[in-house]
């Protein structure tokens, strides 16, 4: 009672979980290497019979492929370097210095994640098109260049470095900057690595609000390529479509193989206090 | 309502997290009814394991455990009649001070009057009345201590385990503690095996100290033989303060002789059977038994004062000897100053040989200790 | 002695003396690292919440250059309107559905890989956030193709023990299920992980203490566990339903459009068809606002428990 068993019944729900979540993206990448009528009349067919590259090429026809990716992949990095550029100095701002107001400047930081999308999206939607950013990634990653949960995820990092050491420098007569610079950003590699690949992951995937600002198809990322080949009326032409999201996969679970380790730690940090 | 502590009896015991080294290995230990045994060593050395075992929080990979003469790997906490104060005392911090001492008795039913009776005598004998409403973070170190040592007696069990249950509190609460643990062991007659690193506190507490290192048992005895007679030279070095003065010496026509040729001591009139000539072993000395004179009528060999601490109730020397060694000794009274040369003196009667190889103490044959014959 | 303390008492005061009056630089250098942050949420995030707001006392259409005020009339009409009240009948729908699947299911399951089934924790966190990976649009088109009535797996498959899947886009409560089970396919995994990491934290030694002291299993995660996971519970309860609204969006878009007649639409989907769809900015405001109260009270609920945690772990 004292020791834990082994449980194989537990064991075995879990499994039947890991196959629930996994199975359909599975059959995705299968599907997506089948033609039409194979994916329909072999639906459960788990290596195409005759696979074929045929939904990829017919993708590249219909949409400019290349310049979706190159518009995904210049928002998300947008994204992820304003976040994780203007993350790293609150934090230090916050981790640093005693200043007056601080905490109500924190907490009125981290109370911004609580602001739902919908309260902001018609002025910043206004604004964006004053500013001539419509049908533009800019126009998308612009408003996203700050998010509190970066900060404070970098605050948690930089509480893990010792005091002494910047103490210590601040001692030396060594001014912050080159303390922030030389000290901090080397010892927090690991979790601008991890933070930056869950922004990166999370800006590449985005959908609502793109779908305000990106109206012109040749500025479409791909979610949205994505959303135009889902027809709400049936007769969606899946392969094809599991083609694009196959693409549109591609790039996370890469990042995710690279840096598991470190994106599931910043993942269990964030939860505790 | 008086208990009487269960025998444990360890056999042949070991433990491995890897299935290669041993973290435990092949342990004998039989502890007896009511007997307070610390279990004393460096970090590291396998007796929080041992602890751990006994307590049934981990399985041994080998060898056997019985608790009151049953093999304890069958049997549940309740049956090992077992009590635990843990290192950082593992309070709920979700439930007050009574809460924490409650929290057992209500899950096994029993019955409220028992529960308020017994747990106020506790509470009252532990100068904790006034806290029991609180919660473990409104306490300090020393009262967490306490309540830890509370929950484990509100049990009433048979056997009492302590992991190092003073080393989170402050050096001067130590004492009341200690004596609180045992006057706890004198009410109560539980066995109770106590877990630490800091020889004094074994010293203070133990019947019987077992020293562990590398997960085996160096020596278990009582705190006077472990200091006057250890069985080993890990022994020798761990138990006491300042440490033990250890030189290499080669044992050569009655004599012990430093590196150098110089003589460390002669022993030709004492009873020497078992050493051989010729021969290479270490002598132990503590430094209270490295008598000092400025006259060199008598003594073993000159030295050098390096250095005096004074701390009131004795002098610590450093010395000088042999051009290369440090020793130290320890007198009540002394006036000369540091750079003096004076004559050290070794106690024959406290004088400890060891194989220079295993380091296995060497007994003399008889008397156990080199004595004029 | 006394002379000397009081040299050294100056020596020290001195130190301090040119510290407290420094350059106002010094003391502004602080905001100049707040700056870029601060200047980002004041521009898209404070500013853009007071103008919602002031627009939710207009009527307006996103174009034209004039504004009719109308007071509180859009207030009222969140509450009067029946299909407004429909949308938030719904959105309460969408709550408890969401935290059912995404908090109690997950919990339920961080409880077991902790507790239950001895080492292999790893394996299993790492499996179970891939979802976390994917886009939402993602999660609509797989499971618009699994549960298609026509030609999907799951007809195929039932068609062999002749059942049918039901046209679950034609029915409000159906398709709110589907989207529901859509963002628990993708907040799952993360979920999970932050449930166990908070479980994880409970200190290995107090659930020895109550093995020792005989405390069965059950009741030690009744008594012990969960209430020392509080904290971490209420966030990730919190977050399952202030994100969870917001991911139910995606789907939503892509596959029901909030229909069929608002039957699957909630507050959040609501408002964004208010103004961009139907173009009743002032209707979509004073929704936004009801729904920034909302989590506004959420917010107060996480601080209040985060707060007492910080006690807690003094």
């Amino acid at each position: 009672m004292l020791t834990e068993k082994r449980n194989w019944g537990w064991h075995i729900l879990l499994i039947l979980i890991i196959l629930a979540i996994m199975l359909p993206v599975v059959f995705m990448i299968s599907n997506s290497f089948k033609t039409l009528q194979e994916s329909y009349h072999s639906i459960l067919q788990l290596i195409p019979s005759q696979p074929t590259l045929g939904n990829y090429l017919t993708l590249n026809k219909q949409i400019n492929l290349l310049r979706m990716v190159a518009n995904t992949f210049l928002m998300a990095m947008i994204v992820t370097l304003g976040k994780v550029g203007t993350g790293l100095l609150a934090a230090y701002a916050f981790q640093n210095f005693h200043f007056k107001g601080k905490r109500l400047i924190y907490f009125i930081f981290v109370a911004t994640i609580f602001v739902p999308f919908t309260t902001v999206m018609i002025p910043n939607y206004l604004l964006i098109a004053k500013m001539n950013l419509l049908n533009n990634v800019i126009g998308v990653a612009l408003p996203q260049m700050c998010d509190a949960t970066g900060i404070m995820l970098f605050i948690k990092a930089m509480e893990k470095i010792p005091s002494s050491l910047t103490e210590s420098a601040k001692v030396d007569g060594i001014p912050s900057r080159r303390i922030f610079m030389n000290i901090i950003i080397p010892l927090l590699k690991p979790s601008i690595i991890s933070v930056g690949a869950i922004f990166f992951i999370n800006s590449w995937n985005e959908y609502v609000w793109p779908t305000l600002v990106l109206k012109d198809k040749s500025s479409f990322t791909l979610p949205l390529a994505l959303q135009n080949y889902i027809s709400s009326e049936g007769g969606t032409n899946f392969p094809l479509a599991m083609a694009l999201a196959v693409i549109m996969i591609v790039p996370p679970l890469l990042i995710y193989m690279v840096f598991q380790k470190y994106i599931l730690n910043s993942i269990s940090s964030s939860g505790l206090k | 309502m008086e208990n009487t502590g269960f025998p444990i009896e360890l056999d042949d015991m070991s433990k491995s997290y890897n299935k290669k080294t041993n973290v435990i290995d092949k342990m004998d230990l039989s502890v007896v009814p009511g007997e307070f045994l610390v279990l004393l060593g460096p970090s590291g050395c396998g007796k929080s394991t041992t602890l751990r075992i006994i307590a049934g929080l981990e399985a041994p990979t080998g060898g056997k455990l019985l608790i009151a003469g049953q093999d304890a790997t069958k049997m549940t906490s309740l049956q090992r009649s077992i009590a635990m104060v843990f290192q950082d005392y593992a309070l709920y911090p979700n439930m007050t001070v009574y809460q924490n001492l409650e929290y057992a008795l209500r899950v096994h039913k029993v019955p409220k009057q028992i529960r308020q009776q017994r747990l106020s005598s506790i509470l009252a004998s532990l100068n904790l009345t006034n806290y029991k409403d609180r919660y473990p973070s409104q306490l300090s170190g020393g009262q967490k201590q306490r309540v830890a040592l509370g929950r484990g007696m509100a049990k009433k069990s048979r056997i009492f385990l302590l992991d190092e249950p003073l080393s989170n509190i402050d050096v001067q609460l130590r004492e009341k503690a200690r004596d609180e643990i045992q006057k706890l062991h004198e009410q109560n007659g539980q066995t109770i095996i106590y877990v630490t690193h800091d020889q004094q506190e074994a010293m203070a507490l133990g019947d019987r100290i077992a020293v562990i290192n590398d997960g085996k048992i160096q020596m278990i005895d009582t705190p006077e033989n472990l200091y006057h007679n250890p069985a080993n030279l890990f022994v020798a070095q761990f138990v006491g303060t300042p440490q033990i003065n250890v030189f290499k010496v080669t044992y050569f026509n009655h004599q012990l002789l430093d590196i150098s040729g110089a003589v460390v001591a002669n022993l030709a009139p004492y009873q020497t059977t078992d050493l051989q000539e010729d021969t290479d072993y270490l002598v132990g000395i503590r430094p209270e038994n490295v008598s000092l004179s400025e006259d060199p009528t008598g003594a073993d060999f000159p030295a050098e004062v390096e250095s005096v601490v004074d701390y009131g109730r004795y002098k610590q020397l450093t010395l000088k000897v042999f051009d290369r060694l440090e020793i130290k000794s320890v007198v009540t009274s002394w006036d000369a100053g540091v750079d003096q040369t004076v004559y050290a003196k070794l106690s024959r009667k406290e004088l400890l040989l060891f194989d220079a190889q295993n380091h296995e103490r060497i007994e003399a044959n008889q008397n156990s200790k080199y004595e004029l014959e | 002695m006394l002379n000397n303390n009081s040299q050294i008492e100056k020596a020290v005061n001195s130190r301090s003396g040119p510290r407290v009056s420094r350059k106002p630089r010094g003391r502004l250098l602080p905001f100049l690292y707040l700056l870029p942050s601060a200047l980002l949420l004041l521009v898209f995030m404070i500013v853009p919440i007071g103008y919602t707001f002031y627009l939710s006392f207009f009527n307006w259409n996103l174009i034209a250059p004039t504004k009719q005020f109308v007071g509180l009339a859009n207030y009222v009409n969140v509450f009067t309107d029946p299909t407004n009240q429909k949308v938030i009948l719904n959105t309460l729908v969408y709550i408890v559905l969401l935290v059912i699947l995404n908090f109690i299911i997950p919990y339920f399951i961080s409880l077991i890989v902790n507790f239950f089934i001895g080492k292999m924790k790893g394996p299993y966190k790492i499996l179970f956030f891939i979802p976390s990976l994917f886009s939402l649009v993602v999660g609509a088109m797989l499971f618009s193709w699994i549960l298609n009535p026509v030609s999907g797996p799951l007809a195929l498959f039932l068609r062999d023990f002749g059942m049918k899947v039901p046209q679950w886009t034609n029915s409000g409560a159906m398709a709110i299920v589907v989207i529901c089970l859509i963002t628990n396919w993708k907040v799952f995994g993360y979920n999970f992980i932050l449930l166990l990491t908070g479980l994880g934290a409970v200190p290995r030694n107090i659930l020895d203490a109550a093995a020792l002291d005989g405390i069965p299993k059950l009741r030690v995660i009744w008594n012990i566990v969960l209430p020392l996971n509080k904290g971490v519970a209420i966030y990730v309860f919190i977050l399952t339903i202030v994100q969870g609204l917001q991911y139910v969006f995606t789907p939503i878009n892509v596959i029901t459009q909030g229909g069929p007649y608002y039957g699957s639409s909630n507050l959040l989907y609501h408002t964004y068809l208010n103004a961009f769809v139907l173009y009743k900015t002032g209707n979509a405001s004073a929704l936004a606002t009801v729904t920034f109260v909302i989590f506004l009270i959420l917010l107060f609920i996480e601080i209040k428990f985060v707060e007492g945690r910080k006690r807690d772990a003094d």
